[in-house]
């Protein structure tokens, strides 16, 4: 076989591969929202109206569009930092946590006398980036050199950071006397302008564009993204390779905690609140882990996996509004998806289909038979 | 500070203690047994959380007891489902178990909608059920220990005492008993027990199921006993410390008994330090037991590092 | 009288289209030492599962006692009287010797696991089949030959009329291959049936009566122990002559490497090298004689930088190693190529280029300013992969979708795309079939010839008789003779330093150790 022949199979062996995967996530979304309307019609008293509005509602008007796109930013970002995380083989769970620091950090510079000032924005947004990256650096440095688990530090860190803001907001953001937990508007001057008038959709978005093209050039064209990945496939070989596994570790779950950060300015500065208020982020960071894993952890991949995500989240929103369905249904549905798009589900009938659509299929990989 | 000392070194702070560790001592109990057959259960809070709202479900209808067992079996239903997506379909058992996490978190507060009839935030117009207290007052006619005995071991809940059973029972069961050796040879070397045999993946399966059950047994005992009735996110990070305990324990049942202990002083001292100081704030007080996970984690990860260099030295 | 077992047109395709058999007839009677012969790859272990019930054939039959049987698990394997001894050895390192014995069949009383009836048992059956073994001891602590008589005992436990043993010999010394000869007719003569599978030819023709020669999944003949020789099995096996010979080395020149009281210790504070001194010449291939876990690894290791030095210096060309990185050591002109590929070699999930990149990021060719050469890094690739012909689609592609010999040239590649002036090489052809073995052998001495200086540990004696021009025999860390090789020297020779049974003189060693 020449050279050239075998890069094409090569390409379309990846391309096979791509449309697999797609397949898998798009079964997994319909079978996930089958039982969601399974559910609906045995709760609602009616159950048509609830799914129409869980599945167009979205596009019904400028304004709820907005929300939706609003939505896609902040789904794009944290399915990244977990994307970045998962890459290098590691569970830190802190993107909850790092927003709600990155948003205490962009609500003091946003409140202080440069949130006045032409700094406000970027200022807020490069303090939120720093704190929040201090927040996820310090699960991965504790691990690097105390070994102590990830996963449970950097939950217990969600939990204390969210008492921290309950704290702070409580007893130093909010005007004395108000008994609001929730502080004054930010000047405008500290406001994400918006894109479109009238809606949600702020600068927020350039930032989700701008986070995207960074991640992904940072994993697959740089030297630190090379190491990163292959820490994550093989800490052993890394080390064996000359890559300090920790220092990669570690400051690939720093850069995703700045992400975090970065996320939780997009809340409090960004069109949707323009202020800060207690328990802001309302769960938002743990979809980034339905996210990264329909993504399978690419970072071109987690835009287009946050717009069909964040218009199923948007939906089910409206629909608790205007129908009797609570919107935590999606909670259902987020649940069936990551178990059936992380598992060896395949799509039923595939290999019919594979069949039809493609003549030359993959030749079988010789393996070491009888090993 | 006298008054704390006072107050921590009282009968009454000792039944606090016992009753807030006691559901993180079964879903520490819980994340045990999954840890020694070789899975990192992450799922323990969500299924502590589905096991403390049908608990509460279940005891409007039926006695208390028969609420307990249904949260036992809703948690073994969750373990079921990590154990067919893990062990069958090959799902990363981290991702299943945040699945699982991301299914309780919406699963309840959908069902408690459905249950209330609109309300998303408690079951309080629901009449649910308590476990009773087991009510030991007549030790009180022992001559001179009689009536401290009373004050110290009257007024627990019935499921600690069934917690404290466990501790010897899950003991007596790992080292004691040939399936015990058959779970901990599947946690650390799969291939020998295969080879052997002994059906690797049915183990893994019930050691699952033992975990979820366990873990909602937590849950009933914190929203039948702890608080009576459902919040949404009740568990407030409770299998999250209690996933920390299974590693601060050592991965041993003893050591989960004491872990559990020391996060229910803590969580216990977050319970009465609002009622001594009232200018410490409630949101730092809230902390404490997160806080002190942590820095448990992290001291007991240097001190095994610590020792293990130690030993590595005095070879030399 | 119906054979004890027996196999007819045995056939297995693995999901993915690998067949690993295809028509197998075995036929072994009650009482003998039969032994299954054929290359890596030959499909012998997966007849081995097939008839342990750990892998389902897709077709053929399965006789016992002359009555068709069908294993769903090892489970009823086991309880037809089978057992297995496998490769890799199946036991819980921090279970005591008995607790791995009975593990899945223990006594019991009432629920209660009974230790002292267990104990007492094991004991009985390590007197019974003299293979004196103590059953307290964890077995994580034993020595690999004491291991494999644990896992002879755990089959005995259950009762095994039929014990099967998957190239038991490979990890042993050739005086522990005799102990463990010395057991299996013990075996024999209390009745018992051994299969034995193996690939070198001089132990199956002496300790079986009857061979069965598979080749590329089927059986291609039944013979007599007796009736054949090493070299008309060879060719059975093979199907063509087939000569693994290399050169030696034409000439020898510079010092390059010089290893001086070498101390190294693991992490549980135990001295695995200790004193070692050993000089390597660019242009010589020193090979590390020595039973696994003697300390052959862990010199590896600690020359590689993979491992801290306790006390003594490595130099390379009259530079100290010990402040070096890895990739300072790496620049300096030393390469590697690991034990275990797939857990140290290699990134399976990452592609073929990355991996041949992997050791080199922070060459200014691949890397600058700490972005990546796409297309430096692709020509590399489709440079290396034709140079050394590794069989893949394209540079993209993932290297676990390779053969396991494909993924070792892979590493090879990537260790020799540089002519290294020091070469580290341990296992290199472990798992790999045939033709990549003579393929990454001559890569080897080309290397050799370029004025590589290499150090070679091989668990496989005939690899290092091949390919090494002066042997050193570790034992406990210590070298404890050293030859030149020659024709006249002997796995036998080799085997009494590597058990400890002998020690040279320094004086002895000196004209070897130049």
């Amino acid at each position: 076989m020449s050279m050239t022949t075998e890069a094409v199979l090569g390409r379309k062996a990846r391309w096979a591969n791509v449309r697999r995967e797609t397949g898998r996530a798009l079964a997994a979304a319909f079978i996930a929202l089958g039982v969601a309307f399974i559910i609906i019609l045995f709760t609602s008293k009616a159950p048509l109206e609830a799914f129409n509005v869980l599945l167009t509602a979205p596009i019904s008007r400028p304004r709820t569009i907005g929300l939706w796109i609003d939505d896609v930013a902040k789904l794009t970002i944290t399915g990244l930092a977990f994307s970045l995380v998962f890459q290098a083989r590691q569970f830190s769970m802190g993107v909850q946590g790092q927003v709600y620091v990155g948003g205490l950090a962009a609500a003091y510079i946003a409140l202080s006398p440069i949130g006045t000032t032409w700094l406000g924005i970027p200022l807020g947004v490069l303090c939120a980036m720093i704190a929040g990256g201090f927040y996820g650096f310090l699960p991965g440095i504790a691990k690097a050199k105390l070994g102590a688990n990830e996963i449970v530090s950097s939950l217990m860190l969600n939990y204390i950071a969210i008492e921290l803001c309950n704290y702070l907001v409580r007893t130093q953001l909010v005007p004395p006397g108000s008994g609001v937990l929730t502080t004054n508007d930010f000047p405008a001057t500290a406001v994400f302008p918006a894109l479109v008038a009238g809606t949600r959709i702020d600068i927020g978005l350039i930032f989700a564009i701008v986070a995207v093209l960074a991640v992904w050039f940072a994993l697959y064209r740089t030297a630190w993204g090379l190491k990163l990945r292959l820490v994550g496939h093989n800490a052993q070989f890394a080390e064996y390779s000359g890559i300090r596994s920790t220092v990669i570790m570690v400051s690939a779950m720093t850069v995703a905690g700045a992400l975090g950060g970065l996320l939780g300015a997009m809340f409090v500065q960004g069109q949707s609140y323009g202020k800060l208020t207690i328990l802001f982020e309302g769960g938002l960071a743990f979809e980034g882990i339905l996210i990264a894993i329909v993504a399978r952890s690419r970072p071109l991949a987690v835009p287009v996996v946050a717009l069909f995500y964040g218009y199923l989240r948007q939906g089910a929103q409206l629909m608790n509004i205007r129908t009797d369905v609570p919107s935590e249904v999606i909670g259902v549905v987020t649940a069936i998806i990551i178990l059936l798009v992380a598992s060896s589900f395949s799509i039923p009938g595939r290999k019919f289909f594979a069949r039809l659509l493609s003549r030359d299929a993959t030749p079988p990989a010789v393996m070491e038979a009888g090993k | 500070m006298i008054e704390l000392f006072m107050t921590v070194f009282s009968a009454t702070f000792f039944v606090t203690v016992i009753r807030t560790a006691t559901p993180l001592l079964l879903a520490t109990l819980g994340g045990l047994i999954a840890d020694l057959s070789g899975a990192l259960n992450v799922a323990l809070e969500g299924m502590m959380l589905v096991g403390c709202l049908t608990a509460v479900i279940v005891s409007v209808f039926a006695p208390w007891y028969v609420a307990v067992l249904a949260a036992v079996a809703a948690g073994a239903l969750l373990g079921a489902v990590m154990a067919f997506f893990h062990l069958r379909l090959k799902a990363d058992i981290i991702l299943v178990g945040f699945a699982i996490n991301i299914f309780a978190a919406g699963g309840t507060v959908f069902a408690l909608t459905l249950a209330t009839g609109g309300d998303k935030g408690t079951s309080i117009n629901l009449p649910s059920k308590a476990i009773p207290a087991l009510d030991l007052s007549f030790l009180g006619v022992i001559p001179g220990i009689g009536p401290t005995l009373v004050q110290f071991l009257s007024g627990h809940s019935i499921l600690s005492w069934v917690a404290a059973f466990l501790v010897f029972a899950i003991w007596y069961f790992l080292y004691r008993t040939p399936w015990g050796l058959w779970l901990r040879g599947v946690g650390e070397y799969p291939a020998a027990p295969e080879a052997a045999g002994i059906p690797v993946n049915a183990i893994r399966a019930w050691s699952l199921l033992v975990s979820g059950g366990l873990a909602a047994l937590g849950g009933a005992q914190l929203a039948m006993f702890n608080y009576v009735g459902f919040t949404r996110d009740m568990t407030a990070g409770r299998g999250f410390i209690a996933l920390g305990a299974v590693l601060l324990g050592a991965r041993h049942p003893v050591g989960a008994l004491l872990a559990a202990l020391l996060f229910g002083f803590f969580e216990a001292l977050a319970v009465v330090l609002p009622g001594l100081f009232n200018w410490i704030p409630a949101e730092l007080i809230r902390m404490i037991p997160f806080i002190v996970t942590v820095l448990a984690l992290v001291l007991f990860s240097y001190r095994a590092l610590r020792a293990h260099q130690l030993r590595t030295l005095s070879k030399l | 009288m119906a054979p004890l077992l027996q196999a007819i047109d045995i056939g297995k395709t693995y999901p993915g289209g690998v067949v690993a058999n295809n028509g197998v007839n075995l036929t072994i009677n009650a009482g003998e030492v039969h032994a299954v012969v054929g290359e890596n790859g030959a499909g012998k272990s997966t007849l081995m599962k097939i008839l342990f019930g750990i892998e389902r054939p897709d077709r053929g039959t399965l006789l016992l006692d002359g009555k068709p049987v069908s294993f769903t698990n090892p489970r009823e394997a086991i309880d037809a009287g089978i057992g297995m001894v496998f490769q890799h050895f199946s036991l819980v390192p921090s279970f005591s010797v008995y607790e791995n014995v009975v593990l899945g069949s223990e006594p019991r009383h009432g629920v209660r696991f009974d230790r002292q009836e267990a104990i007492e048992a094991v004991r009985a059956l390590s007197e019974k089949f003299r293979l004196s073994v103590d059953p307290l001891p964890p077995v994580g602590q034993l020595p690999v030959g004491q291991q494999q008589r644990v896992e002879i005992l755990k089959a005995l436990y259950r009762d095994a009329r039929i014990l099967i043993l998957d190239e038991p010999t490979a990890v042993l010394a050739p005086q522990e291959v005799e102990e463990l000869f010395v057991a299996v007719r013990a075996l024999v003569e209390q009745g018992r049936t051994v299969i034995f599978i193996a690939h070198k030819l001089p132990e199956v023709l002496e300790i079986s009566d009857r061979i069965t020669v598979m080749r590329a999944g089927k059986s291609v003949g039944e013979v007599a122990a007796r009736e054949v020789t090493e070299k008309s099995l060879a060719t059975l096996m093979v199907g063509r002559e087939v000569a693994l010979r290399v050169d030696r080395a034409a000439n020898q020149g510079a010092l390059a490497c010089e290893i001086k009281a070498l101390k190294v210790t693991g992490e549980n504070g135990a001295t695995l090298v200790d004193d070692l001194n050993l000089r390597v010449h660019a242009g010589e291939i020193v090979g590390l004689v020595g039973v696994e876990g003697n300390g052959q690894s862990e010199l590896l290791e600690a020359v590689a930088g993979l491992r801290p030095i306790a006390d003594g210096v490595a130099y390379l060309d009259g530079k100290s190693l010990a402040p070096l990185t890895i990739l300072e050591r790496r620049a300096a002109g030393l390469a590697s190529i690991p034990e275990d590929r797939l857990a140290r070699g290699l990134a399976t999930g990452a592609s073929v280029a990355e991996n041949l990149i992997a050791t080199r990021l922070d060459d200014k060719r691949y890397v600058r300013n700490g972005l990546l050469d796409l297309k430096a890094i692709k020509a590399n690739a489709e440079k290396l992969i034709e140079r050394f012909s590794i069989r893949v689609g394209a540079p993209g592609a993932a290297v676990g979708t390779l053969s396991g010999g494909n993924m070792q040239k892979v590493v090879v590649a990537r260790e020799l795309s540089e002519q290294p002036k020091l070469l580290l090489v341990n296992q290199p052809t472990r798992g790999v079939d045939l033709g990549a073995t003579q393929f990454i052998w001559r890569s080897l001495t080309d290397a050799r010839d370029a004025g590589a200086a290499v150090l070679l540990s091989s668990a496989d004696l005939s690899e290092l008789l091949a390919l090494a021009d002066r042997l050193v025999v570790l034992y406990r860390g210590k070298i404890v003779a050293a030859f030149v090789n020659s024709d006249d020297l002997t796995p036998e020779t080799l085997g009494t330093y590597m058990l400890g049974i002998a020690t040279q003189a320094p004086a002895e060693m000196q004209g070897a150790l130049r």
